[in-house]
């Protein structure tokens, strides 16, 4: 499998988890992503020494992975490519804060040193929140939740689209490069001299796929505005998103876990 | 939308095309075609059979002559009303899926229209049953087979319940199974049909009238009986015999 191969299979593994019939996946979308974004939220807004209650916040992700059956490794793997991102932006607060707030057992512990703690904490928990959102949610879902939410239909239908075309894209190299080393098999990857070509081939294929899947939504009556099915909303639906805020408030403000 | 419109549901009077300047595609094509009728566009490649279905619902306005779907003059302002007569199966399946699941893309066209939630559930129900695809609504359009992917998108436009259907050569890509199953639903469906091909056994099989393309010029139009076994016209223009009145 060539790499290109191996991300359309990342994309169709993805949409495979938001296709499973699981409780988690029937849920209403708006209350899934305002959830999502309200534990985010909810998450950054500790203080910074704030260990504990931190700590606590992590049932969330943990919920979300065991209860709607996602396997951890391959979360961690679909999000390789933010995770150093946000797991390193506190890297140096080690040396700015040197303060000591603490002892673990004999060893000191600065102020940096606790706050690159949390803030790594922050990080991993909203990729993870992300990370199950999107593992139970259709790109369809989520822009109708967005819609509800009066996200300009522009937008919405940018989102849709782009999620659209990246595959379309993905595909035609695909093709580009499965027909080219069939001609070239003892070559290992592609020739410098031809990369111009199969990169302009893959553009004018790439816009001429998305052409048409564009004329075929005109011929179909769309008008610029995006109309999904309204879904029906069940008590679940509002009490699910409920009870985790009201779990969230109760770390974040009652004091309780210090 | 059925309209009730009945009788003459396209007329093309001195149809002129040109993609560029002095590189005439089709040159004054005149065609008249009725409600119920199934209508085979044969031609060899490149001869401009996609681009005369594509002017007709109106992908593309700078033609020269008449065009009128369902009493319609096909132009700009009447974009709308043209495309509520008139779909458009896509050769290739994946531009007219976009949606994730079978059940969102068939509800997209309705939708569009405004109908209720009960008439567009209506809509894709009857759609599916139609192409035999019921099963699968709830699938992901990216899992489907080929002939799959083809009857949804055909069931794309049936939920639209247009006078008029065009299939851009439907039975490309399909083995002899799916092939012979898209024959039977497509013989079932009993609006106005164009279909184009070059596969001109899957135009006996589903067409009462074939159009000869060549030149930008109609060369035959009548019964497909008549035209699909007339030899000497057919390799004339590009073509050949149907494989099974070869001896
Ligand atoms: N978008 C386009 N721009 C310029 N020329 C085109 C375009 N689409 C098709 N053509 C040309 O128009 C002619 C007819 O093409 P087409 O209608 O696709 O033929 P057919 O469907 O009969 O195979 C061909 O010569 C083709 O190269
Ligand atoms: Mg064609």
């Amino acid at each position: 499998m060539n790499s290109i191969e191996k991300n359309i299979n990342e994309l169709n593994k993805l949409q495979n988890l938001q296709q499973r019939s699981h409780w988690m996946n029937e849920l209403h979308p708006l209350g899934k992503l305002l959830l999502s974004v309200l534990y985010i939220f909810i998450v950054v807004s500790f203080d910074k020494y704030k260990v504990v209650p931190l700590i606590v916040m992590s049932v969330y992700p943990f919920f979300g992975f065991i209860a709607g059956e996602l396997s951890f490794k391959e979360g961690i793997y679909r999000m390789r490519l933010i995770l150093p991102l946000v797991l390193f932006v506190g890297i140096f607060n080690p040396f700015f804060d040197k303060q000591i707030v603490g002892m673990i057992g004999s060893v000191p512990v600065t102020g940096g040193v606790l706050s690159m703690f949390t803030v790594m904490l922050k990080g991993f928990y909203s990729v993870l929140a992300v990370y199950i959102l999107i593992a139970t949610t259709s790109i369809d879902d989520i822009c109708y939740a967005l819609r509800i939410l009066h996200l300009p239909k522009v937008l919405a239908i940018v989102i849709l689209l782009i999620y659209r075309y990246f595959g379309i894209m993905a595909i035609e190299a695909d093709r580009i490069m499965t027909a080219y080393k069939l001609r070239a098999p003892h070559q290992n990857g592609i020739h410098y001299k031809a990369w111009g070509t199969l990169v302009g081939q893959w553009l004018l294929r790439s816009m001429d796929r998305a052409e048409n899947v564009y004329e075929s939504m005109l011929l179909r009556g769309f008008t610029g505005d995006f109309r999904i099915r309204k879904k029906k909303v069940r008590i679940a639906d509002i009490l699910y998103p409920i009870i985790w805020l009201l779990a969230f408030a109760f770390v974040r403000y009652s004091g309780f876990f210090g | 939308m059925h309209t009730g419109v009945s009788g003459e549901l396209l007329k093309i009077e001195h149809l002129s095309f040109a993609y560029e300047k002095d590189e005439q595609v089709l040159n004054d094509i005149n065609f008249v075609a009725h409600d119920g009728e199934s209508i085979g566009i044969i031609g060899a490649n490149g001869i401009g059979k996609s681009t005369l279905m594509k002017l007709l619902v109106g992908l593309n306005l700078n033609y020269k002559g008449t065009l009128e779907v369902a009493g319609h003059s096909v132009n700009k302002k009447n974009l709308n009303h043209v495309r509520e007569h008139i779909g458009y199966v896509f050769q290739d399946s994946d531009s007219q899926l976009f949606l994730s699941t079978i059940e969102d893309d068939v509800a997209f066209g309705p939708q569009n229209y405004g109908l209720s939630d009960e008439e567009v559930e209506k809509r894709v129900a009857e759609a599916l049953e139609k192409v035999h695809i019921t099963e699968l609504r709830k699938k992901h359009t990216y899992k489907l087979s080929g002939g799959e992917k083809k009857l949804a998108s055909i069931a794309t436009i049936l939920a639209m319940e247009p006078d008029i259907i065009i299939m851009d050569e439907p039975s490309i890509a399909l083995d002899p199974r799916n092939r012979k199953n898209l024959i039977k639903i497509l013989n079932e469906i009993k609006s106005l049909k164009l279909i184009t091909s070059h596969d001109l056994d899957f135009i006996m099989d589903t067409c009462e009238r074939t159009v000869l393309l060549d030149d930008g010029h109609i060369i035959a139009d009548g019964p497909s009986t008549d035209i699909l076994s007339n030899e000497a016209l057919l390799t004339r223009h590009g073509l050949e015999l149907p494989l099974r009145l070869q001896k």
